[in-house]
């Protein structure tokens, strides 16, 4: 088993809470009178979180295989159960299920480990029957047809484009490690390079008023200063956060934006607090645990003969790093503000839950290696 | 499972096909070693983003970290608010309210914090229209173009009462609101009541409008007095302001802290706002008497009238006319018409005549005193010993002094007078022949003495100095001397007067004059008590004796006869002074008294400066305000009457009092002496033989030893009869109550039979049962 990854992930957990506890306390304080509040329904998470990385590590991983296309249907039911009196709407999107024992399930984050599971069987039993197939245009359609639809999905019905585009996004990073091509994911790469350029260029040649949300939110990202007081809010107190945090931060506890400036500092923004309180050195410190945790299930994913379980630890990586890449990304204004939580640190059951099963398997995969 | 299945096969069937299609194709290749070289060139993208990322942290920190700090504490809210002192409040003697600060509350919409929620603007738009009198339409158009306005005033000044039915309406609503909220779907929810606030701040108000308007003086927002008390104690009325404000601590956190505002200290007036009342009163009348009689304009050009204790330098009263109303000092119209002021505020004249309007005459005016200076030579020669007291004097219409010819009051002349005739008669022969006996030294010496030329000290701010007004020995000649003698040639403010002879009359103390007895912190307790403060001894107490007697002579049988209130001996002095230049036309008159004769209790000193007559130079206008004044006052102040009165007197008593209570009848404001006189001269004769000699066995000290007898065997009637008249003041306003309606009255005139007010604290106070018989004489015992 790889203790590394295991320290690493309790690591990041344990100070996940400390950090939601921190961004979250004021605030708290102010909306329920408990200043733990959210650290009470975290910390529960948490450890129902690592119950099921217990458990889902003592199972074989190879189970899972059986449940591939129950996984996808599952996850695309979960979905469609949303338009049903179980969704819960929060902020105007219905991105909850009422699971109706005071505790809500997000259908996206069973999505993710949904697609991943489907994505590693299908490509090994289909590389079972020629080791080709999958580079066919047909091959290539059963692997990437059903993450498509599923992220529709979940942007449509759940309007949650950073979801959809993590899915896609481990679908293409595992279909990207699977197949010995580079030349159409670098054309893919390009077009998506190209695409962006386009929509920002429509972006800002629309007049100020038209264009959609998201346009504007493109417009926010481009001129932040410019739109201070409303859509660039949150991202400007962000930067103010990173920026006046310095090498060392302002010390444990001690943000000023978590005060009326960054609402909600637990979720998305909690890096920004993370650079305020500790500075660049905890900022690293964090970017390094997940480096480390990457490289772990990178070097887990090579050793793994096992095509089914190599791509599995493939998927989850995918996921993590895509993750923790937007999140910060998002943070840092590098691209335009779209909510994607920080794995194991911001605030959120499911998320922390099925980043902790996801764990579990890795680690059981990790135990079959040499 | 089926179809599962039968897709599988189908698969596997077309991929087995293909295979053999493109084995050529497609190389073979080794898994393994593809998977490896893919994790690496995928580790490879994720750390080049880590490092990106990292990279952008490091910027952003490295180019903005000052720069960002500094928004983020600027951004903080600091912003102090200032909380309000409440400036002391000005009683009078017995607690009358004559100046407070009142918390008003100027209604503050934050409209960028209404807008949080656009549903919040229609419950806050409605209930600022019901409660406050708004147009809404104004206010949605208002906000319509104004979003992000944080400060917009919306009405200024309103009381608590007017503010309150906003607040419970903006809790009751927002409760409601709250509780069908909670169940409400999000598009259903409904708006609250929010982002108004309210501005404390605190307005001076002055209840009783214009009475004692010069002494007390006005004071604006600023919290900055002009004139009178306001002026002169305008640090003690202050304190200090509150402040809530944000600051960092040591750890660079934001903490708020809370100053509370030092309230200003009060002021116990030594003033007597009935007897202040009363003055104002007759002031008034007698100029509404002669308005454009003689010329155009008010009954005189100034008047002014001082009523003091001589035996603490308390001052009573300090009236003064023309007045105007604290509350709005800028009004000219009572005295102007809108074509003068117009034609004012053209020519930049209207802050002069606002100036004049405001000036206390009683303490800022200088005029040449006339005759009423008489007592203070004769005072002079007696106690420099160049006058014994059994001198003649030979007056024949005129003196030749130094080449002048000065003549007499009286043209023919008034024969020969002795000392006490000449100061009755006031005979300007015998005081020049005076002055002469007296010399020039001496009478420097004593103005000196008199401080004539000399600031009181009283506590109001803008007492006029007098030195270059007087003469000194170098420049004082035979002719000065003699004018001086009588009271022309030299300058005085009516309060040196006043103290001066107040000095003369109480055995030679010369008090320092003062408006204020006590100061108060706001929690009521004294910080400090101001006593009687004897300056000097000008004259002998057996002067003081001789000097009173002259003057009782003066006004029992002399010229001052007219100011005598019916049933009272008191002393005075009259004077007519002409006014530079001399050509018989303007005249400042006077009459300065004090009663009783033998055990003075009050001196009141009345100048009117050229009163609006034909024929200036009598000065009976001054005795007879003075008259009117006192018939009112030493009732009112408990002093018994010692005097029979001829039925002359009872007549015109009678009928003084039915005017008075007609006018009472008539309205509210106007008061109404009640039984008070009737009343005294009815206990007073009842009296008399009363057991209670004092030592000087004077007949008034009977009459009070019997009005306290009375007092305490119960019997309210008759102390109301020897109290009266009675003033209802409501101690919270200050303002005076009509006692039928129990509406505040007007104040401007003063006062009302007091039947059934307790809160009187100069009499008893239990006397309701009067009422009925308040308007007849009730001293029956």
């Amino acid at each position: 088993m790889d203790y590394v990854l295991l320290a690493v992930v309790l690591f990041l957990a344990g100070f996940g809470l400390l950090m939601v506890y921190s961004a979250s306390s004021y605030e708290a304080g102010i909306d329920f009178g408990d200043s733990a509040y959210y650290l009470k329904r975290q910390g529960f998470s948490t450890v129902l979180g690592f119950i099921a990385m217990f458990f889902v590590s003592k199972i074989n991983y190879k189970v899972w295989q059986r449940f591939d296309v129950a996984a996808l249907l599952v996850s695309v039911a979960l979905i469609f159960l949303l338009l049903t009196p179980l969704g819960v709407t929060k902020n105007g999107a219905t991105r909850w299920l009422d699971l109706k024992i005071g505790l809500t399930l997000q259908p996206a984050e069973v999505a993710k480990i949904g697609i991943i599971i489907y994505l590693a069987s299908i490509i090994q039993r289909l590389e079972e029957r020629g080791k080709n197939i999958i580079r066919t245009p047909k091959g290539v359609a059963i692997i990437m047809v059903p993450p498509t639809i599923v992220a529709g999905l979940i942007y449509i019905i759940s309007d949650n484009l950073s979801s959809a585009i993590i899915v896609m996004g481990i679908a293409v990073a595992m279909l990207f490690v699977a197949v010995p091509d580079y030349k159409w994911f670098v054309l893919l790469g390009a077009a998506a390079v190209a695409g962006v350029i386009l929509v920002v260029v429509i972006a800002t040649s629309g007049d100020a008023e038209g264009g959609t949300f998201r346009m504007a939110r493109i417009r926010a990202w481009l001129d932040p200063e410019a739109y201070s007081t409303d859509r660039a809010f949150q991202t400007i107190q962000a930067l103010y956060a990173i920026g006046s945090g310095g090498i060392w931060g302002k010390g444990l506890g001690q943000s000023m934006q978590k005060r009326n400036f960054l609402p909600e500092a637990q979720n998305d923004m909690i890096f920004s607090i993370i650079c305020e309180e500790l500075g660049l050195f905890g900022a690293m410190t964090v970017i390094l645990l997940f480096v480390v945790l990457i490289w772990s299930c990178m070097v887990i994913a090579n050793k793994t003969s096992d095509r089914f379980g190599s791509l599995l630890v493939v998927g989850v990586m995918a996921h993590y790093a895509i993750q923790v890449i937007l999140n910060i990304a998002v943070v840092t204004n590098s691209i335009p503000n779209t909510g994607i939580t920080l794995p194991f640190i911001s605030y959120g059951g499911s998320a922390i839950l099925f980043l902790l099963s996801e764990i579990g398997i890795v680690l059981n995969i990790s135990k079959k290696c040499k | 499972m089926a179809v599962k299945a039968a897709g599988k096969r189908q698969n596997t069937r077309t991929a087995v096909k293909r295979r053999n299609v493109r084995t050529n194709k497609i190389r073979r290749f080794d898994q393994q070693r593809v998977k490896t070289m893919k994790l690496a060139a995928m580790m490879m993208i994720i750390l080049l983003a880590f490092s990106g990322l990292s990279y952008r942290l490091y910027t952003i920190t490295r180019d903005n970290n000052a720069e960002y700090q500094k928004r983020i504490l600027s951004q903080q809210r600091y912003d102090s608010t200032t909380l309000p002192f409440k400036r002391g409040t000005i009683t009078d003697r017995n607690g009358t309210i004559l100046a407070v600060s009142e918390k008003v509350y100027n209604v503050i919409l934050d409209c960028k914090v209404m807008l949080d929620d656009e549903k919040n603007q229609e419950p806050t738009v409605s209930a600022l229209a019901e409660c406050f009198g708004l147009s809404s339409s104004e206010l949605n158009s208002y906000i319509q173009e104004n979003p992000n306005s944080q400060y917009y005033v919306l009405k200024k000044r309103i009381t608590y009462d007017e503010m309150s039915p906003f607040l419970e309406r903006q809790s009751t609503y927002n409760a409601e609101t709250a509780k069908y909220n909670a169940k409400a779907k999000k598009e259903e929810k409904r708006g609250v009541i929010s982002g108004v606030w309210f501005e404390e701040e605190y307005i001076r108000r002055y209840p009783n409008n214009a009475l004692a308007c010069d002494v007390i003086g006005f004071t604006g927002t600023d919290n900055n007095g002009t004139y009178g008390l306001e002026e002169y104690y305008n640090d003690t009325l202050n304190g200090t302001n509150g402040r809530e404000y944000g600051y960092l601590n040591e750890d660079a956190t934001l903490e708020r802290t809370t100053v509370a505002a030092v309230d200003g200290n009060s002021l116990v007036s030594t003033m007597d706002a009935n007897i202040q009342a009363i003055c104002e009163k007759y002031l008034k009348q007698f100029s509404d008497e002669h308005t454009n009689e003689a010329r155009e304009g008010l009954g005189f050009e100034n008047a002014g009238i001082i009523a003091m204790n001589p035996n603490n330098g308390e001052i009573l009263a300090m009236a003064s006319y023309p007045n105007f109303d604290l509350n709005n000092p800028k009004d000219l119209s009572a005295y102007y018409t809108q074509e003068q002021i117009d034609a004012m505020n053209e020519e930049d004249t209207y802050y002069d005549a606002l100036n004049k309007l405001w000036r206390n005459f009683c303490i800022s005016d200088t005029y040449e005193p006339g005759s009423t200076a008489k007592s203070l030579t004769l005072a002079a020669g007696l106690e420099s010993g160049k006058i014994i007291g059994n001198e003649s004097y030979e007056c024949g219409g005129s003196l030749t002094v130094a080449d002048h010819d000065i003549s007499c009051n009286v043209k023919q002349g008034h024969g020969t007078l002795d000392v006490a005739g000449a100061l009755e008669q006031s005979c300007n022969v015998a005081f020049m022949k005076m002055g002469e006996a007296i010399g020039v030294k001496n009478t420097v010496k004593f103005e000196n003495i008199f401080n004539i030329g000399l600031k009181t000290n009283i506590d109001l701010a803008g007492e006029a100095r007098t030195a270059s007004l007087v003469y000194s020995e170098d420049t004082m000649g035979p002719a000065e001397l003699a004018t001086c003698s009588f009271g022309q040639g030299f300058n005085v403010t009516m309060i040196e007067m006043a103290c001066a002879f107040s000095s003369i009359i109480n055995g030679g103390y010369y008090y320092e004059p003062h408006m204020v007895s006590k100061i108060t912190n706001s929690s009521g307790s004294v910080v400090k008590n101001i006593e009687p403060r004897v300056i000097k001894q000008t004259i002998s107490n057996t002067t003081s004796e001789q000097m009173r007697n002259y003057l009782y002579l003066t006004v029992a049988e002399g010229t001052g006869k007219s100011a005598r209130p019916a049933g009272y001996a008191i002393g005075g002095k009259t004077g007519t002074a002409e006014m530079v230049p001399r050509d018989h036309k303007n005249y400042v008159v006077s009459f300065i008294g004090f009663a009783p004769a033998d055990d003075p209790q009050i001196v009141i000193y009345c100048v009117i400066d050229r009163p609006n007559v034909a024929d200036q130079p009598h000065a009976t206008y001054a005795t007879g305000i003075v008259k009117s004044v006192l018939t009112e006052v030493l009732p009112y102040m408990h002093i018994a009457t010692t005097e029979e009165m001829t039925i002359a007197e009872q007549e015109e008593m009678d009928h003084l009092l039915e005017n008075m209570i007609n006018a009472g009848k008539e309205s509210a404001e106007n008061a109404e002496n009640g039984d008070g006189e009737a009343g005294n001269g009815g206990e007073n004769s009842s009296n008399e033989n009363g057991e209670n000699g004092s030592d000087e066995g004077s007949e008034n000290k009977n009459g009070e030893n019997g009005s306290n007898e009375n007092g305490e065997n119960g019997s309210d009637e008759g102390d109301n009869a020897n109290s009266a008249p009675r003033y209802t003041v409501d101690p919270n306003t200050g303002e005076l109550i009509d006692t039928e309606t129990g509406e505040p009255a007007q104040v401007q005139s003063s006062f009302e039979n007091g039947n059934g007010d307790n809160t009187d604290n100069t009499g008893n106070s239990d006397n309701s049962g009067n009422s009925d018989t308040a308007n007849s004489p009730t001293g029956s015992n």
